[in-house]
């Protein structure tokens, strides 16, 4: 334990200050601040007085940064001197469907070589749509002896021999989670680089890998760590694979399977049930491509415990999930396709009384001819077996205003509520109006939403709604709506406490981009894409409020008055100096 | 479970037949319409984004509608247009950029051999047959298309049963319950013929899409 410099705090108790509150000794105040964990605790904390921003700051571990260019590495590490662990967030959300440019920036390597030199003994590195090359990992790899978890979302710009790197180098690797990653898949060889004296691996996630995995080296890797309790393979790992594994970790608390669809024998498929039945921990499942139904009962004896299971990589029709679900009555998240049908909903309100998170994702997003799916029916029937539920995100082809008002009557807990009508500006269908009253509803029942996505034919009194009643709402998605710029006036003059807004092929102009002005210093980030905005209008943004950043992103043979997209977001670090041509710093 | 009857190209002509049923004029009906679903859909939508020119206030944008839009700013029409409808329905929709806003990577999924739609055949569990063949089915006066896969079928017969379970649940009330139909089928060059007439083997090798329409007397 470093000892403390206790001068200044005897000053202050020997001082004529009894009334003075804060003048606990540094090593106490830091000891109780190195309790608070989150991290808006921490920055309130922070903000107390000179004593509390000094003693959070020297006990802080734990780094969080939801916009990578909103500070600069230097002023981090004159901070936070004691950092072990730093989570980072680069690009836009939209970047997930392709709406911000190539090479647009959130490399991480500059971060890394500041942290190599300040924190030396950095131990968990967590990134989030941030761009990152083998070579960063490798730099990664050899430059934290003490290196322990490490997890990409999202990121870009890597290959397996990034991954290689790190297992071969990181001694102490306890997670290695990838995720949803546009990973450059050569092939499954980086699993053999963890020497055969490495025990430690606790979390290991290749779900998203798409090549054939050494399995051998597999094998052997989970049998020698022996407190591995997240595994999630990819598709190419067989059935009959994956019981040889299950049988070697009874202990596995999450389980991502491979591919569900090998064809088995008799003897085959009960070792298969009995080794998933001897996994007495597991609470999440997932994986279970090409699951076929005929193989989804080796899961019953399993999962009596699950609390999540994932079923949006599994193509499964109503009845299956309809003879799944009994089993499952603790499950408190489920993700599935819309498959499952109305009829595949309506089983899980039968069966889920606990549920708390539901996702539908759709199986033919891009074919509108095909209608089957889910519709206004399913939510409604989720909703009435399900009251506990506050998450949903649900792709649908129809839907209307009653449906959403029994939704949220059912279910006023909703703190996110994404709701996607897949095709843009469609009305309400029986009716025929749009669909303002539906997000009136949500908006002004479920009074504890953090997170909305509308979707439909929306005009402004949407966003009257949204502005007027969505008190605590801090992330807003917008898409194919509204009708004026008073749409969005009305949610940057309302909803105090909006942090994240992003608009894509909406009528707002710059008298709505101009009119929040004082509102985006206390946001994260506005996206504005294909909207009516200017480039004048950009450059007032940007003459007005100095301390924010302006970026325009613009499409190639556009008119060169017009800003197709649009990023502002707020930082102490000025305009950044890696922007590529495609992007304009204003 | 209502009576439907699937009549294909093997059963000898009844008296029931039009006469002088032409096919090619009723695709032509067919390729104007579109489901009812989504044809109410994408009206709707034009509707929608139209009125934007008639309210006096509104920075409109009006690309979809394909008409120049008279704001300044806004010269050019946008490089992402949105799908319209056209009187070729069999060809691939343009679809916008980036929407529904399904993640890169789960779009990755869809498009792989054995992809999320892909359930393999039983029969044929090896690699090189395993991928499946899925056809659009419409059936005349039902507003969804389904998919089939028809690998997962041994012949006419099997076929048209599932066809005639899949869509019963669908059959309007209109029809009373001695309706026959007719399964057609288009092949790969373009031409709809009645199907029953070629070998099974070879009519799974040709099959483009299945359209079930009524029997007219």
């Amino acid at each position: 334990m470093e000892s403390f410099e206790l001068k200044r705090s005897k000053d202050s108790v020997n001082s004529d200050q009894s009334a003075h509150w804060s003048s606990f000794p540094d090593e106490v105040l830091e000891r109780v601040l190195s309790r608070l964990k989150s991290h808006r605790d921490r920055s309130s904390a922070s903000l107390v007085c000179k004593d509390w921003y000094h003693a959070e700051r020297w006990s802080r571990t734990n780094v969080f940064i939801g916009n990578c260019y909103s500070v600069s590495q230097e002023i981090v590490v004159r901070r936070f001197s004691r950092i072990r662990s730093v989570t980072l967030k680069g690009k836009p959300r939209f970047s997930d469907f392709n709406l911000v440019p190539e090479n647009w920036g959130a490399n991480i390597h500059a971060w890394l070589v500041v942290f190599a030199a300040k924190y030396p003994f950095l131990e968990e590195l967590r990134l989030k749509r941030m761009a990152i090359n083998d070579q960063s990992l490798e730099f990664l790899a050899v430059s934290f002896p003490n290196f322990k978890a490490l997890s990409l979302l999202s990121c870009d710009g890597f290959s397996t021999n990034g991954l290689a790197a790190i297992a071969t180098h990181c001694k102490n690797l306890t997670e290695l989670d990838i995720q949803e990653n546009d990973i450059d898949d050569i092939g499954g060889s980086w699993l053999s680089c963890f020497p055969e004296s490495f025990t430690s691996l606790e979390v290991l996630n290749f779900a998203n890998l798409t090549s054939d995995i050494n399995f051998d080296a597999l094998e052997k890797l989970v049998g020698r760590c022996k407190s591995m309790r997240v595994l999630k393979l990819n598709r190419s790992v067989s059935l009959e694979q994956l019981q040889r594994l299950l049988v070697n970790a009874p202990r596995l608390a999450e389980l991502g399977t491979g591919s569900f669809s090998q064809e088995l024998i008799v003897r085959e498929y009960e070792e298969l049930e009995s080794a998933l039945s001897n996994c007495k921990n597991m609470h999440t499942l997932s994986g279970l491509w090409d699951a076929k139904g005929i193989y989804l009962p080796a899961l019953y004896p399993a999962c009596t415990h699950l609390t999540f299971l994932n079923l949006s990589y599994a193509a499964l029709q109503s009845l299956e999930l309809a003879k799944l679900l009994p089993h499952r009555r603790r499950l408190k998240h489920l993700w599935v396709l819309d498959t499952v049908e109305d009829k595949g909903l309506e089983a899980v309100g039968l069966n889920c009384p606990l549920l708390e998170e539901l996702r539908v994702f759709p199986a033919d997003p891009f074919d509108d001819e095909i209608v089957h799916g889910v519709t206004d029916a399913g939510f409604v029937a989720v909703s009435f077996g399900c009251p506990r539920l506050h998450y949903v995100l649900y792709f649908c082809r129809q839907m209307t205003n009653a449906a959403v008002a029994t939704i949220v009557q059912n279910c006023p807990d909703f703190t996110h509520f994404r709701l996607c009508i897949m095709n843009p500006g469609q009305p309400d269908h029986l009716t025929n109006e749009p669909m303002d009253e539906a997000f009136g509803a949500v908006v002004k029942t479920c009074t504890k939403l953090q997170r909305l996505s509308v979707s439909g034919r929306l005009t402004d009194r949407t966003f009257e709604y949204i502005g007027r009643y969505a008190k605590n709402l801090e992330t807003l998605s917008v898409a194919f709506a509204g009708s004026s710029d008073w749409g969005m006036q009305c949610v940057l003059g309302g909803c105090p406490k909006l942090r994240k807004l992003e608009i894509r092929d909406c009528p707002f102009g710059n008298a709505a981009l101009l009119s929040g002005l004082e509102k985006y210093e206390s946001m994260r980030s506005l996206w504005m894409s294909a909207c009516n905005v200017t480039m004048n209008g950009c450059r007032l943004l940007a003459r007005e409020m100095p301390r924010l950043n302006i970026e325009v992103m613009k499409e190639d043979g556009s008119d060169d008055s017009q800003a197709d997209k649009v990023y502002v977001y707020r930082s102490i670090a000025g305009p950044r100096r890696d922007a590529p041509r495609s992007v304009l710093t204003l | 479970m209502p009576n439907m009857e699937l009549q294909l190209g093997l059963a000898l002509p009844t008296p029931n037949m039009i006469k002088g049923f032409d096919l090619n004029n009723h695709r032509l009906d067919h390729l104007k319409q579109r489901g009812c679903f989504s044809n109410k859909s994408k009206r709707s939508f034009e509707q929608a984004f139209g009125n934007f020119k008639q309210d006096g206030k509104t920075k409109t944008l009006l690309l979809w509608s394909g008409q120049p839009n008279e704001e300044e700013d806004h010269k050019d029409q946008k490089k992402t247009t949105f799908s319209t409808i056209d009187d070729n329905d069999d060809e691939e929709v343009e679809q916008v950029v980036g929407w529904p806003p399904i993640k890169t990577w789960r779009k990755k999924i869809f498009n792989q051999p054995n992809g999320v739609g892909g359930i393999e055949n039983n029969r044929v569990a090896d690699k090189e047959n395993g991928r499946s063949i899925y056809v659009k089915v419409k059936m005349e006066g039902v507003a969804i298309t389904r998919k089939v896969d028809i690998r997962l079928y041994l012949s006419y017969q099997t076929l048209s049963n599932s066809l005639i379970t899949m869509f019963s649940k669908d059959k309007k009330c209109g029809d009373d319950d001695s309706t026959r139909y007719i399964l057609t089928y288009q092949d790969k060059e373009g031409d709809w013929l009645i199907a029953g007439d070629i070998p099974w083997q070879s009519f799974m090798r040709c099959v483009q899409r299945l359209k079930i329409i009524r029997n007219r007397d």
